[in-house]
């Protein structure tokens, strides 16, 4: 239709300007990026003429001799108007840049399997669009999500290639079930494991890595339960849909490429060869130790005096500084090529891509291959078919980190005295020779494990590779006016592959190595019908309808192969997959089902008030009869006042308010949580020869979905003819019947027992926005995002904080406090005296014993406020945007200080030792330095000193993305023109203002499942920071 | 458009499908594989069968040396561990509820509990069940229950006799499998229910049941006991229960931990004086697998004929107590090159039987207990000279008859403690003698320093309610 009127008007406008015009104004109508806007419209003179750009952005109207005003406007863009006068037979050009409508009324809005104008939205969904995502280079998609959308946390992870960040929509609602919102690609419920390595390597696997950032055209989170309701028993912890790009009229091209390299935004201070022996010696003779102390790898306690001085004296000739032995600088660049186009009844949209991301960690990368295919079809005017495919490859060429390896050894065990290679021979007991000079020199970590973190890298093949296909087709029926009837069918195919060499070199055990190969595949596919009706109940009043059902069901498989006494890799050398020696382990498949039916309902009265109702029945595979199905309904209502007739509008130009109040769901949970379980009839186990039957998890048919009920309300804004749009919003989210895998008292014969036992409260504010300051010539706008998010575990039953636990991150569930608090033994001083630690108990009372009784709530991970503030500067075709992210107010759990601060051990130490006690009378940050962990009250044995010492205020403000651009708006003409030409700079990470002596405030560690996930945010152990990195790019389309 | 006919087959389809997808509720039916439902577990008696084989099993995984090594290390019989830490930990007595250790063991004697309780509770699921068998499996799931509880209470709680009425905290007494999380019991109602469960199993059990509970061997636990509750007399008629039996036999040499060998269950290979241990240790047919390994925590922490340094070794005063006398064969137990003196026992042993209640235990335990009680002291004499006969050769150490009760009480104890290295049993001397008021420490401190007891695990602290033992104070 609206193509018709176009083309109409143009027919009209060339007709005039024929027969009765000589003077022509042309021009150009650009986006804020200076990309050229296709039908785009331009009116004269208030409607009596009128043109569309054409796929260049380009017009020409031909109007009269004299003054005219131009009207410029496009759907979801602010309108611009000009004068402009034209003496006779003059030709003018006028080019205009329109900006996005921060308030958008008339914009389509993805919804849960459908879209809306964002008038009627009466949920809170945020929408971010291609560039916003596109614009700051991250290792994954999400992570450019960062600072966009008011409410939604977006923790990026380490610096390790591939990795994945955690995302948080108002805050946690979730303990032992996944707590991550649920991502929808073009209306498939995608598979979003992170855990199906574990964390293998110290890297959960990223699910998210292969989807290639070029493809999407827009990203909608939806926050409240108005929004998420349509997905039941899903939307407890916020929905992400994405949406790929289609094909357009007429053919275009796109292409962009970016290099760059990067390295590390902080530097660990590792201790050097003389400060750590110069500190192992002081903390030997505080000890009582006389003569020269006993060194890891080189010397023991037990050692004569004179082995001990010639061992110290050997040490202090090495200074190894293995941070630099590990870290390099990342290379990266990345290609993509889009096509799209369209006809009379059809669209195409083909993409390909290829990215090579290096990471600062020597030996690691990721690489990502990527093609898309987006077609609609229009067979006849009542049916429309969309296909949807896309595959890709990941490769993540792996190197050990944090705990496993490599820089985490780098900041451990990795001590400044061991060379990298040898420079002496080294003799068996029986005289052979075992080591020469120049090979690595491996030593042993406290567990017994062979290192040299240079030595595993480069003797250590590590390659996991990851296939991803996720494709949809729909067919779209329209038997009758307003009436849609669209069955779709999806298919998510991913097949993660990680492959281990581990050379002989390494272990010292054989002649030869061995192999692993750990594969795991997902098969998730779903289909569902739903038919929406539109119709006009009055001249003042419509009615939608939606109703629909959905299947989904996955299916994940998995094996492991084993090979010892080989060469190489399995992948170089597949013959090995027939070879004897091969012990394979298959997993026993996990499966898991939903049966959904679901409806809408949207009454919109006068364009101005507008309802919604949505209602899910969800049943799911993981549940037992008893639950099996649950029913999510939702209520909300919008309201825009400014529309009423009797608003005056002056400064108040906009204004709209909104509630709604829904219960959500979360069944995120593993598949077989509910039974009963007792071992196979043939699991090998005999006694006695005879076999055995044993029970191996308790039953809970009562197991049911964690619901959550919201409470949203807000007002949208705008000021001076929208020059200034705001919106803030209040929510009370109240999640019951959490799911707790809950830690039982042996006595009972498990130790394990999934239930429904939390009560969670998430309570915030969000406030957004956005500010065009300056217009005209020199453009500046400000875009303001700002969360305040309470949480607190309401309820956990009759358990204690220990019930369940953060794995080895310190984190426990605690009544009052929120989720991921942590739980440790306060640490008050160091007694100026005595050197020693002082701790506070329970009740407030100092004392000398560490007591893990004792252990309270010293800090959570959670901020109060998080942000991001965007500012873009225009002037001609330049452009300069910088993006800065903050969080406020929470906690960090440095873990890993605990032996980087704290007893001397085999362990290196950072430079903020230092500042120790040294003698009666100083007031230092650290205590007496001692080899010998009773000291500070813990166990023999046992230096994991967990103390309250090591809880950090983790605020920060972080220039996230700095990015200079310039725009050339066409270069040639015809055919092969180039219609957009932008080059830019950019810089992530450039700086970070924060109190944190760490390496860096924002961190997501490797989690051990997806209950640590949720209870540990802001831990790091020897975490590699992120990157900075510098990025030179060109985006083009012709 | 289509037309009005065709659109309302359309709408019917949609509403068609939408009630297919709705008729499909088995299209939420997943299954765990390689596993049976718990509803579908047990069904015949050769099902109740197999789960009280899984008690033994985990009865041999805890008593592979697991137990005995821990109770070893809470005694002066060994020196400080090698390496591990958690064995330090039990070594200084300072275990806390992270110490994953000890915390496996208590879990793991729970699951054996447990597993007893759900055969004892599942008599009415089956319908082959003869009343013959039934009494069987209840006794022998009494059994473990019994000897697990008492494992339990010697290492978690002070010991019987610490307070007069004995109402002391305990462990959690589990005589039922779906009871919620249990507190601590008193240690008077753990022993009650304790040996009640042995009556049972001894008047319900032959005498004899190869590897498995039998009468003799419940007998055997009672006799330990009814020792550790100074209940002198129903100790010394439960240990000449056995020992009168004629059932076992003091072995002739020195060695009780008999290995298996490839093909060759150990159940044919029991010591003759085992009343009742723990069988395994054979290789599969092929000889490359390894299967049934049930000695694997003696072997990996004593050996030091493969091991330059062995995880647990012996003290300087055990070492001292064989240089007393040359003539003991069982010094040849101790490599020691003066500063560090290795367990030799288990030396070239990979996989092995492991007794538990023996015919050595048995004979000293009744001479400590006629000794103690005034009965008759030329048995106890006896007792004492079998086991010295074997140990120095005949009759070159025996005690000369006529020694007092003190004598007697002495060289059976030293004797005792010598035969029972490395098995876990000068734990409950070193209480019995506390609690009987003589002084005694460990390692310079008092016997009973709240670290002389296992520090339950976190996890069972997790019920709100339960009381942890004091830690700290034993160094």
């Amino acid at each position: 239709m609206n193509r018709t009127i176009s083309s109409l008007l143009t027919l009209a406008a060339v007709v005039w300007s024929c027969g009765l015009a000589a003077q022509t104004i042309t021009g150009v109508v650009t986006d804020e990026d200076g990309g050229p806007m296709p039908g785009a419209t331009i009116v004269a003179n208030g409607g009596a003429r009128g043109v569309s750009s054409d796929i260049d952005g380009r017009y020409s109207l031909s109007l009269g001799e004299g003054e005219h005003t131009l009207s410029f406007s496009f759907v979801g863009y602010v309108k611009v108007t000009r004068k402009v006068t034209l003496a006779a037979g003059q030709t003018r050009s006028l080019n205009v840049s329109l900006e996005t409508d921060a308030v958008m009324m008339d914009d389509v809005v993805v919804i849960g399997y459908g879209v809306q104008r964002r008038k009627e939205v009466t949920g809170s969904i945020a929408q971010i669009d291609s560039k916003e995502i596109t614009a700051v280079r991250t290792p994954s998609f999400e992570a450019a999500l960062q600072g966009q959308a008011a409410g939604v946390q977006v923790s990026q992870s380490s610096g390790v290639a591939g990795a994945g960040s955690l995302i948080r929509v108002r805050g946690v609602a979730s303990v032992s079930a996944a707590g991550d919102p649920l991502y929808v690609v073009d209306g498939i419920p995608i598979t979003q494991n992170y855990f199906l390595r574990g964390n293998s390597g110290a890297m959960n696997n990223n699910p998210l890595a292969t989807i290639n950032p070029n493809d999407i055209e827009s990203v909608e989170i939806l926050k409240d339960a108005a929004a998420t309701g349509i997905y039941g028993s899903r939307g407890a912890n916020g929905v992400i849909l994405i949406t790929t790009k289609r094909g357009q009229a007429g053919t275009s091209y796109e292409f962009s490429s970016s290099a760059g390299f990067s390295n590390p935004a902080s530097l660990p201070n590792m201790l050097n060869t003389e400060q750590y022996l110069t500190l192992r010696q002081e903390a030997w003779e505080n000890d009582g130790g006389t003569g020269y102390v006993w060194l890891p790898g080189f010397t023991s306690a037990g050692d004569s005096p004179e082995s001990r001085k010639a061992a110290f004296e050997q040490a202090m000739m090495t200074d190894t500084d293995w941070v630099d032995e590990t870290i390099g600088t990342g290379v990266k660049h990345n290609y993509s090529f889009g096509a799209r186009k369209g006809g009379e009844d059809y669209n195409l949209y083909a993409g390909v891509s290829y990215d090579d991301n290096g990471s600062y960690l020597i030996g690691n990368s990721y690489e990502r291959v990527s093609g898309r295919l987006n077609a609609d079809f229009e067979p006849a005017d009542w049916a429309k078919i969309m296909v949807s495919s896309s595959v890709s490859q990941g490769i993540n060429n792996r190197i050990d980190a944090a705990w496993s390896g490599g820089l985490g050894d780098a900041m451990s065990n990795a001590l400044p005295y061991y060379p990298v290679y040898r420079s002496d021979t080294l003799f068996n007991a029986d005289g052979t020779i075992s080591g020469l000079p120049g090979d690595y020199y491996l030593y042993q970590d406290e567990w017994g494990g062979t290192k040299n973190p240079v030595a595993v890298r480069e003797s250590k093949t590590w390659i996991t590779t990851e296939n991803r296909s996720i494709n949809n087709a729909s067919l779209i029926l329209t038997p009758m006016d307003n009436l849609f009837i669209k069955g779709s069918g999806g298919f998510d195919y991913m097949h993660v592959r990680e492959d281990i060499y581990n050379p002989p070199s390494i272990f010292l055990t054989s002649d030869l190595g061995n192999a692993n190969r750990y594969a795991n595949y997902v098969l998730n596919w779903n289909y569902s019908l739903t038919a929406d009706y539109k119709m006009d109940l009055t001249e003042f009043s419509s009615l939608g309808l939606l109703a629909g059902s959905e299947f989904q069901r996955t299916d994940s498989y998995g094996y492991g192969i084993g090979f010892g006494d080989v060469t190489g890799p399995i992948f170089d050398n597949d013959s090995l997959l027939e070879v004897a020696n091969g012990q394979t382990t298959v997993n026993n498949p996990s499966q898991h089902s939903f049966l959904s039916y679901f409806g809408r309902a949207n009454y919109t009265l006068k364009d101005r008030y507008f309802f919604q109702g949505t209602a899910r029945v969800d049943g799911s595979s993981r549940f037992g009869r008893n639950y099996r199905y649950g029913f999510f309904p939702s209520l909300s209502a919008g309201w825009v006042v400014s529309d009423e007739p009797w608003f005056e509008s002056g400064t108040l130009s906009f204004l709209k308010a909104r509630t709604s109040w829904g219960k959500t769901g979360n069944a995120a949970l593993p598949d077989y949580a509910r039974f009963g379980t007792y071992s196979a009839p043939d699991n090998g186990i005999l006694y006695n020869g005879e076999p055995i039957l044993f029970p191996l998890q308790p039953a809970n048919p009562n197991l049911r979905w964690e619901t959550s009920r919201t409470v949203d309300a807000s007002i949208e804004v705008g000021l001076w003819n929208d020059r200034v749009t705001t919106e803030i919003a209040y929510y009370n989210k109240l999640s019951q019947d959490v799911i707790m895998n809950v830690s039982t008292p042996p006595s009972t014969g498990f130790t394990n027992r999934w239930d429904n036992v939390a009560t969670i409260l998430n309570r915030g504010v969000e406030l957004s926005v956005k500010s065009r300051n300056l217009i005209g010539g020199f453009q500046w706008t400000t875009e303001l995002n700002v969360a305040r998010n309470y949480n607190e575990l309401k309820s956990i039953g009759n358990y204690t904080p220990d019930a369940v636990s953060g794995g080895t991150n310190d984190s426990r569930v605690i009544t009052g406090s929120p989720v991921g608090s942590f739980y440790l033994m306060m640490f008050s001083h160091v007694d100026a005296e005595t050197g020693l630690p002082v701790y506070l108990d329970r009740a407030g009372n100092e004392t000398f014993d560490y007591d893990n009784s004792e252990r309270q709530y010293v800090g959570d991970g959670l901020p109060d406020f998080v942000g991001g503030m965007t500012n873009t500067f225009r002037w001609k075709n330049w452009d300069l945007r910088a993006l800065a992210t903050f969080s406020y107010g929470a906690k960090i759990f440095d873990s890993s200080s605990k032996r980087q601060l704290g007893v001397v051990t085999s362990w290196n130490m950072r430079t903020e030792i230092l500042d120790r006690w040294r003698q009666p009378g100083d007031e230092a940050t650290f205590p007496r330095l001692t080899l010998d962990e009773t000291t500070y009250g813990l166990p023999s044995g046992f230096p994991w000193w967990n103390t309250s010492l090591f809880v950090f205020d983790a605020s920060y403000l972080r220039l996230r993305n700095l990015t200079l651009g310039y725009t050339i708006p066409s270069l040639g003409t015809g055919k092969h023109a180039i219609r957009n030409l932008r080059v830019n700079a950019s810089v992530t990470n450039l700086f970070t203002l924060t109190s944190f002596p760490g390496l860096d405030p924002e961190v997501v560690r490797d989690f051990e499942n997806a209950q640590d996930r949720n209870m540990s945010p802001n831990v790091t152990y020897l975490t590699p920071p992120q990157e900075r990195a510098f990025t030179l790019g060109i985006n083009m389309s012709f | 458009m289509l037309t009005k006919m065709n659109s309302l087959r359309l709408l019917g389809c949609f509403v068609g499908c939408t009630l297919v997808l709705s008729s499909c509720d088995r299209m939420l039916e997943f299954e765990p594989g390689d596993v049976i439902l718990a509803e579908d577990a047990i069904n015949n008696s050769d099902d109740l069968q197999r789960m009280l084989n899984s008690n033994y099993d985990v009865l041999a995984n805890v008593l592979n040396g697991r137990q005995q090594s821990i109770a070893e290390l809470l005694t002066g019989n060994m020196a400080r561990p090698y390496s591990s830490l958690d064995y330090t930990a039990v070594w200084n007595r300072e275990t806390n509820f992270f110490t994953p250790t000890t915390g496996g063991l208590y879990t793991d004697f729970y699951y054996a509990i447990y597993r007893a309780n759900v055969v004892v509770e599942s008599f009415g699921l089956v319908d082959d069940l003869d009343d013959a068998t039934r009494v069987r499996l209840e006794a022998e799931s009494r059994f473990v229950r019994a000897v697990c509880h008492w494992y339990l209470v010697k290492m978690w709680a002070y010991p019987y006799g610490y307070t007069a009425d004995n109402g002391h905290l305990g462990i959690p007494l589990r005589t039922d499998a779906v009871a919620p999380p249990s507190p601590r019991a008193s240690v008077a109602e753990v022993y009650a229910q304790i040996i009640e469960d042995l009556e049972f199993a001894k008047s319900n059990l032959p005498n004899e049941n190869g590897p498995y509970a039998s009468s003799m061997a419940a007998s055997g636990f009672l006799a330990h006991i009814h020792f550790l509750r100074q209940d002198w007399n129903a100790a010394q008629t439960e240990a000449e229960r056995v020992i009168n039996s004629g059932l076992f036999q003091l072995d002739d040499d020195l060695d009780r931990y008999e290995a298996g060998s490839d093909s060759t269950l150990a159940g044919d290979n029991i010591n003759p004086e085992t009343v009742f241990g723990i069988t395994g240790g054979y290789f599969a047919v092929d000889g490359d697998s390894l299967l049934n390994d049930r000695s694997s925590a003696f072997r990996d922490n004593f050996r030091q004929d493969n091991n330059a340094n062995p995880q647990l070794t012996f003290s300087g005063g055990i070492n001292d107590l064989f240089q007393l006398n040359a003539a003991d064969d069982r010094g040849n137990w101790v490599e020691s090159n003066g500063v560090v003196h290795k367990v030799t026992r288990f030396d070239d042993k990979q996989f092995f039987n492991v007794p538990v209640i023996h015919l050595t235990g048995l004979h000293l335990l009744r001479a400590m207990a006629i000794a103690t009680n005034g009965g008759n002291l030329a048995t106890a004499i006896g007792d004492v000279n079998a086991i010295r006969d074997r140990a120095f050769g005949a009759d070159l150490n025996d005690l000369p008859a006529g020694v007092d009760a003190d004598a007697v009480l002495t060289a059976a104890r030293e004797e005792y403690r010598k035969e029972t290295l490395c098995e876990g049993w000068e734990m409950d001397q070193v209480k019995l003698r506390g609690v009987m008021g003589e002084p005694e420490t460990v390692r310079g401190a008092p016997w009973d320093c709240p670290g002389s007891l296992l520090q339950f695990p976190n996890s069972s602290t997790t019920a709100a309610g339960f009381v942890l033992n004091d830690e700290g104070g034993c160094l």
